[in-house]
């Protein structure tokens, strides 16, 4: 699925966790693995690279480094993009502040701009263990039969247990009130057909994909979809949520930010967004 | 403190009871054909008014709604407590969200959509003022409202008649449905600057007043917003559900609207940005929305519209010429300026004057800027039977002529 993971890696107290991380992904979709430092190269850091690179048992031979100086956002999608990286895999911090931020500034603007799926672990272990309950948005939007699809394949290839397709009803408050206007029937045959709307969507893509060996559970929710995506995680203990995310963006995006921020600031659980 | 006597008691009960109950009926008449509960509600109060009432048995509507000016100036609260919690409700429905994510083709629509309307609801009054029904008033006020009259679309007729046409999802629709929406925050900022200007408290500057205005708007909408979201956890987790949410928001609509009205920018403007703020925050539910939304339009906005119908005597002050000629500016201003908007965002012709005409609903809102208005002196109330008329005909006719354009795509996906 994916031929080129690369990982970028800052010499933290969990790169080797990181590293672990990766290496099993590596491992489970028979990739080349990549690198990404951005910093000064010597040779304390070479060594102490090369003693983990040993520790964590990863295949030399399918492993590049990659050493670069400058900005740190601009020089990783660089790297990505020579390399021709089809994943990227990155840590995320979480800092306290006012409120609770999950991403840092690089976080994000690596995620806003590259142009490779990413991978954001939110707590990687040294002993690395396989996704086991899975979210994928559902939520109509033009990207959403690629993440199913691309999704599923990522779900198969770890043996999820289960999967969990989340899709959204748009301004339900104020169609229901809408439709409130009518007779006990009629408002909850209105509310059934939304609902039943929402499960057609997804049941319409899944029907010519493959989903050998995969549960899926088809949700709808009434909401903001970030908003309920991240409820959601929370409330099932998900290990890993996917999404798309193809847009531009723009001096707006800044101001009035987005369902991708909503995510972002309050990550629930790992995060693979699809582009 | 003073208070009502036994009979002013029974006489304010009477004249609730009457009021909702034939709202009800009228309501449930207008939806077995297929109209807005409203069109049922004001003609509710046109039976229950001066018009057919007051006509056939004076004594009775002699004896409901004028025998008692203690109970009359209750109902009165109550009718003001229902145009606030209205606009509330129309904040509510506000999703800023939304609108961003339907990007620059809403934008160009709901701003097309507002500026030639508004322009033509402008030009002709201006000029033609005296045929428009002006006193004594400024002129300019006068024409500043008949534009901003002609520009705010209805956002729950819209969604009745794009849920009833299957085209809610679909992309014209969601344009349709952001669109009305940003029309809804610009008109009413607007129309709020025209309200400082008109009542007992324009002792502000029109600088200072739209200052005060898209301060209180921009506070609202950001460090307020934040502040609900930090707030409402905590309600929605250690308060009753719904009640806790239910008294603490109604509480807070009605402190944003004493501040507005307070600064002297009316209070029906901080209780729709205050709706805006708190429909926008993550940690409402669309559940508690719907709870809201029901409490709110099927006991509060029954009273208004009846009410609109006691004020007016609709049969004397109804004036053919006037109402045609709100009638051509406003489907002329609307259609033309969504639909080129439309046009211009990509959409094809027909497409286009589908959204023209999905734009043109007014409804609700439209009453609720006459009714003020009125209220302040600013129209008379020929100008306002027009009004109302047109917000009726506009709400009527649109679902049918998105119909009509769009007929051929109709028929295709069937």
């Amino acid at each position: 699925m994916y031929q080129k993971v690369a990982l970028a890696i800052a010499f933290s107290p969990r790169m080797e966790a990181l590293i672990s991380e990766t290496k099993r992904l590596v491992q489970l979709f028979g990739s080349d693995l990549i690198l990404i430092h951005i910093g000064k190269k010597t040779d304390e850091l070479e060594a102490k690279l090369d003693e983990i690179i040993i520790k964590t048992g990863l295949d030399k031979l399918k492993t590049e480094l990659i050493w670069k100086e400058g900005k740190p956002v601009k020089m990783i999608l660089q790297a990505c993009k020579e390399q021709k990286a089809d994943l990227l895999v990155a840590g995320a911090l979480k800092r306290e502040k006012m409120l609770t931020y999950y991403m840092g500034s690089v976080g994000r603007k690596v995620i806003r701009k590259s142009s490779c799926s990413v991978l954001t672990l939110i707590n990687p272990q040294v002993n690395a263990k396989r996704f086991s309950k899975v979210v994928i948005n559902g939520t109509q939007l033009e990207v959403t039969p690629k993440v199913i699809e691309q999704g599923l394949k990522f779900c198969q290839n770890e043996q999820v247990s289960q999967v969990h397709i989340l899709n959204e009803i748009k301004l339900y408050g104020l169609r229901m009130a809408t439709a409130a206007e009518g007779s006990e029937d009629e408002v909850s045959n209105t509310r059934r057909k939304l609902i039943q709307e929402e499960i057609k969507y997804v049941e319409e893509i899944l029907t010519d994909l493959d989903k050998s060996g995969l549960r899926i559970n088809i949700k709808v929710t009434a909401g903001k979809w970030a908003v309920e995506l991240v409820r959601y995680c929370e409330s099932i203990n998900a290990d890993l949520l996917i999404m798309g995310d193809e847009r531009g963006y723009t001096f707006i995006d800044r101001l009035f930010p987005h369902d991708l921020e909503e995510v972002l600031t309050e990550l629930p659980c790992n995060l693979l967004i699809i582009k | 403190m003073e208070s009502l006597a036994h009979k002013d008691v029974i006489n304010l009960l009477l004249q609730l009871a009457s009021m909702l109950l034939l709202a009800r009926v009228f309501a449930e008449i207008a939806q077995k054909f297929n109209q807005p509960s409203v069109v049922g509600e004001i003609l509710a109060g046109v039976v229950l008014g001066p018009t057919i009432l007051g006509y056939l048995g004076p004594e009775v509507f002699e004896f409901l709604f004028q025998s008692n000016p203690s109970s009359n100036l209750a109902l009165d609260g109550i009718v003001q407590m229902a145009v606030i919690l209205l606009l509330f409700v129309a904040g509510l429905e506000v999703e800023l969200h939304l609108v961003w994510s339907q990007g620059k083709s809403a934008l160009v629509i709901s701003l097309l959509g507002l500026v030639i309307p508004f322009v033509l609801g402008f030009i002709f009054p201006y000029f033609f003022s005296e045929f428009f029904g002006l006193g004594e008033g400024n002129r300019l006020l006068f024409s500043l409202f008949m534009g901003t009259a002609m520009s705010i679309t209805a956002l729950p007729v819209v969604v009745r008649i794009l849920m009833d046409m299957n085209l809610f999802k679909t992309k014209m629709g969601m344009v349709i449905v952001a669109g009305a929406m940003v029309n809804d925050i610009i008109g009413w900022l607007i129309f709020s600057v025209i309200l400082s200007f008109m009542g007992e408290t324009a002792n502000l500057s029109l600088f200072n007043t739209i200052g005060i205005t898209l301060l209180f708007t921009a506070f609202m909408l950001t460090l307020g917003k934040a502040l609900i979201n930090r707030v409402l956890p905590w309600i929605n987790k250690k308060l009753a559900w719904p009640g806790g949410l239910l008294s603490l928001s109604m509480a807070f609509c009605f402190l944003a609207a004493a501040f507005t009205e307070w600064l002297g920018i009316h209070a029906i403007f901080g209780a729709f940005i205050f709706g805006v703020a708190l429909g926008d925050s993550d940690h409402l539910s669309e559940k508690a929305k719907e709870i809201i939304h029901q409490f709110i339009n099927n006991i509060f906005a029954p009273l208004f519209f009846v009410s609109i119908g006691l004020k007016i005597d609709f049969a004397a002050n109804f004036d053919v010429l006037l109402i045609l000629a709100i009638l051509a500016i406003s489907f002329a201003g609307k259609i033309v300026g969504s639909g080129f908007g439309a046009y211009r965002s990509g959409y094809k012709f027909k497409d286009a004057l589908a959204v023209g005409f999905g734009m043109n609903a007014r409804g609700a809102m439209e009453i609720i800027l006459g009714i003020i208005a009125l209220d302040n002196g600013l129209i008379d109330e020929k100008l306002f039977v027009a009004l109302v008329v047109m917000a009726l005909v506009t709400s009527m006719t649109s679902g049918p002529l998105m119909k009509w354009a769009l007929r051929e795509k109709i028929v295709q996906s069937h």
